[in-house]
């Protein structure tokens, strides 16, 4: 509870790394901010051309419906790849000052969060573009679904953050996770085409709830099933919990291994 | 339990480090060759106590490697004891490390707000401060300039300016005073002083010895992972010197035993280009000790060694202000050399000559040399200030032959607290006409 007390009086700091990760990120380059929207659409473009035209997937409006999957499968992927490298990009810092060190995963998490939500902009006018509409009360959930996968997100950074100090490999590990654990998510197919047997295994994956409880809101306009949600709060809240706990077990030598 | 009075309270605390032979933190490694994560334990820290008042300064000294700055980062709560406890009170801000967080592409001000959130201040508390941090850095012009346009003299400025403006209870320095050009050091200096007259506790890690003398009122001496010695910082400081110059007495005596072991065949053999040749090869290992070291001259003649003594016939290289310093020369002669002078030049560590004479301008007849011996010059009473300085010793003959020049020999420093500027005492008095003195 103390560090949580800490973390607070440190606000100004998750802002201010938030903001200089948010400004500086893309400065020097010409089109600045509109990577923000333009990566997301490029892949979009990738992947629809892949499954739509080559690998047809028979689904409708297939672009809509990795769309809506894909930019929170984004947010997820960054925060397990870079977030590896939180901490030792840092090194100066951690060796040198006191801050609690939860504030660096915070930070980065939440930025990465930000860049998702801006990125919805996009879902939206294509959905508007498309002409698919939405259905409000469906909208109702998607702050909730957000968090829920904030919460996983972030639980995921802490662990890879803090490991990574130990295991410099993690950092290519973790990079090789996120492809394989992209194609064992239902993000470029639907979960109905994965066999039955394998439907229990399937939604021990964190992600796949996250997944479906999105395309239930923004593509089948309709609210996530309670079963979807609370299966993903529950596993959010467990990746959290893991992160937390092996983060503030490997914190106290940070300044030692690095 | 923590006494009201006290900032600081560190109870035994120990530390070790552990030292890995060959180091692999890629996982293959640490996998496949599991014998080679094995480590050695190397206590830093061997069970330090003290406690700090508040409002008290206190220094920290030791040679390097001695765990003061091991001290300082468990202060800062960056590494932990492995037993032991620290108790403080109060915001704890430390300047080991300036402008941590800077954004090149971002402007100064952008950046003071990131800087000064690290150090755990919030955004109301920066806004209070930014007046003074701008006045303070001198960069009011460049404030909204991106920090990759500024010089790394305005850089550090900038970085330095925020981190003493966080007005901390307790502040733990780390050799950083070196900041910018005199003007603003001396700013530096000044707003330090300033800090402390306000009541802030500050622990502050140096070897500039004179400036802990000036902020401090209490030095602790840190030898091999103990306290050697708590005390006033002058006494503290002349034990320690005393000890460092044992220290490197004992070095050169023992590089010494080891020249001799390596010349000895061919010692007892007078001159001869032979032994002039090894002596060329020895010259890089004397050279290693100083680096500067340069000999010129046609070497009928040449200098062994050049060593300073106090009056008491000590050998020294601190001395105080006003002690008297003895130079002796000690040379060995391969020709003869009629009419031989010798001379001796005082340079401030910057290179500037101080004095410089020799026995021809100060009217001692030239000498007739042939055999070794050795050259002392004394002078009384120095008036050198506070300082490094180092020698340069010659032996020509005539007037422009020089025979032996060694550049750079010996090194000394002059300890003392001054407030005089320049590099030497000039004796002189005030008259003030039309003012009286303030009762």
């Amino acid at each position: 509870m103390k560090i949580i007390k800490e973390i607070i009086e440190y606000r100004e700091m998750i802002f201010s790394l938030i903001r200089r990760d948010l400004r500086g990120r893309y400065k020097g380059s010409v089109l600045g901010f509109m990577w923000t929207f333009i990566n997301p659409l490029l892949q979009l473009g990738v992947y629809t051309v892949v499954f739509s035209v080559i690998m047809r997937m028979n689904i409708d409006r297939y672009y809509l419906f990795l769309f809506v999957a894909l930019i929170p499968w984004i947010f997820f992927n960054t925060c397990l790849g870079g977030g590896t490298r939180v901490i030792f990009s840092q090194e100066d810092m951690v060796k040198k000052i006191y801050f609690p060190r939860e504030v660096l995963p915070i930070a980065f998490a939440t930025s990465q969060f930000i860049n998702m939500v801006l990125a919805f902009l996009v879902i939206f006018a294509v959905i508007f573009l498309s002409g698919m509409g939405v259905s409000l009360q469906a909208l109702l959930y998607l702050p909730l679904i957000m968090l829920i996968e904030y919460i996983l997100a972030l639980g995921i950074t802490m662990f890879g953050a803090a490991a990574t100090v130990y295991i410099r490999d993690l950092e290519q590990i973790f990079n090789i996770i996120g492809m394989a654990w992209m194609y064992l998510t239902p993000v470029l197919y639907s979960v109905d085409m994965v066999p039955e047997e394998l439907q229990g295994l399937y939604h021990l994956n964190p992600m796949t709830s996250v997944i479906v409880a999105y395309r239930d809101i923004l593509y089948y306009k309709k609210p996530p099933q309670l079963e979807t949600l609370l299966n993903a709060v529950l596993l959010g809240i467990l990746v959290l919990g893991f992160g937390w706990f092996s983060f503030s077990r490997l914190k106290r030598r940070f300044a030692e291994e690095l | 339990m923590r006494s009201q009075e006290n900032a600081i309270e560190v109870n035994d605390i120990t530390k070790k480090f552990r030292i890995y032979f060959d180091k692999g933190a890629l996982l293959k490694e640490k996998v496949i060759f599991r014998n080679r994560n094995k480590y050695e334990e190397r206590w830093v820290l061997n069970g330090i106590s003290f406690d700090v008042k508040k409002g008290e300064a206190i220094g920290l000294i030791g040679h390097n490697g001695c765990g003061k700055s091991t001290t300082l980062k468990l202060l800062t709560r960056i590494m932990f004891p492995d037993s032991g406890s620290i108790d403080m009170c109060g915001r704890v801000s430390s300047l080991l490390e300036l402008g941590a967080g800077f954004h090149p592409d971002m402007s100064g001000r952008d950046n003071i707000y990131i800087n000064a959130s690290i150090f755990g201040l919030s955004k109301k508390e920066i806004d209070n401060r930014l007046q003074d941090i701008i006045d303070f850095s001198e960069l009011a012009e460049f404030i909204d300039n991106p920090v990759r346009t500024y010089s790394s003299g305005m850089y550090m400025r900038l970085a330095f300016s925020v981190a003493i403006n966080v007005n901390a209870d307790i502040l733990l320095i780390d050799e950083i005073l070196a900041v910018g050009d005199a003007n603003f050091q001396n700013k530096c200096f000044n707003k330090m002083l300033e800090i402390k007259k306000k009541g802030t506790t500050i622990v502050l890690v140096s070897h500039a010895l004179g400036q802990i003398e000036q902020i401090c009122e209490r030095t602790i001496w840190i030898h091999e992972g103990l306290i050697r010695m708590d005390g006033s910082p002058r006494e503290v400081h002349n034990a320690y010197l005393e000890f460092m110059e044992d220290k490197r007495r004992q070095t050169l005596v023992e590089q010494e035993r080891r020249q001799e072991q390596q010349e000895s065949p061919s010692q007892e053999e007078s001159g001869g280009e032979g032994e002039e040749a090894q002596e060329e090869s020895q010259q890089p290992q004397k050279a290693a000790e100083k680096p500067v070291a340069q000999r010129r001259g046609s070497g009928e003649a040449r200098m062994k060694h050049i060593k300073s003594y106090n009056r008491q016939g000590e050998e020294k290289y601190h001395f105080k202000s006003g002690e008297d310093i003895i130079f002796e020369i000690t040379y060995e002669t391969y020709e003869r050399i009629e009419q031989a002078i010798f001379g001796l030049s005082i340079f401030r560590i910057d290179g500037t000559r101080c004095y410089g004479s020799n026995t021809r301008v100060d009217q001692v007849k030239e000498f007739v040399i042939e055999k070794d011996g050795k050259a002392r010059v004394c002078f009384d009473h120095n008036k050198l200030l506070p300082g490094r300085y180092f020698v340069d010793v010659c032996i020509a003959r005539g007037m422009d032959m020089i025979v032996d020049y060694l550049d750079t020999v010996n090194e000394f420093e002059i300890t003392g607290i001054t407030e005089e500027m320049g590099f030497m005492k000039m004796s002189h008095s005030w008259e003030v006409e039309g003012g009286d003195h303030v009762i």
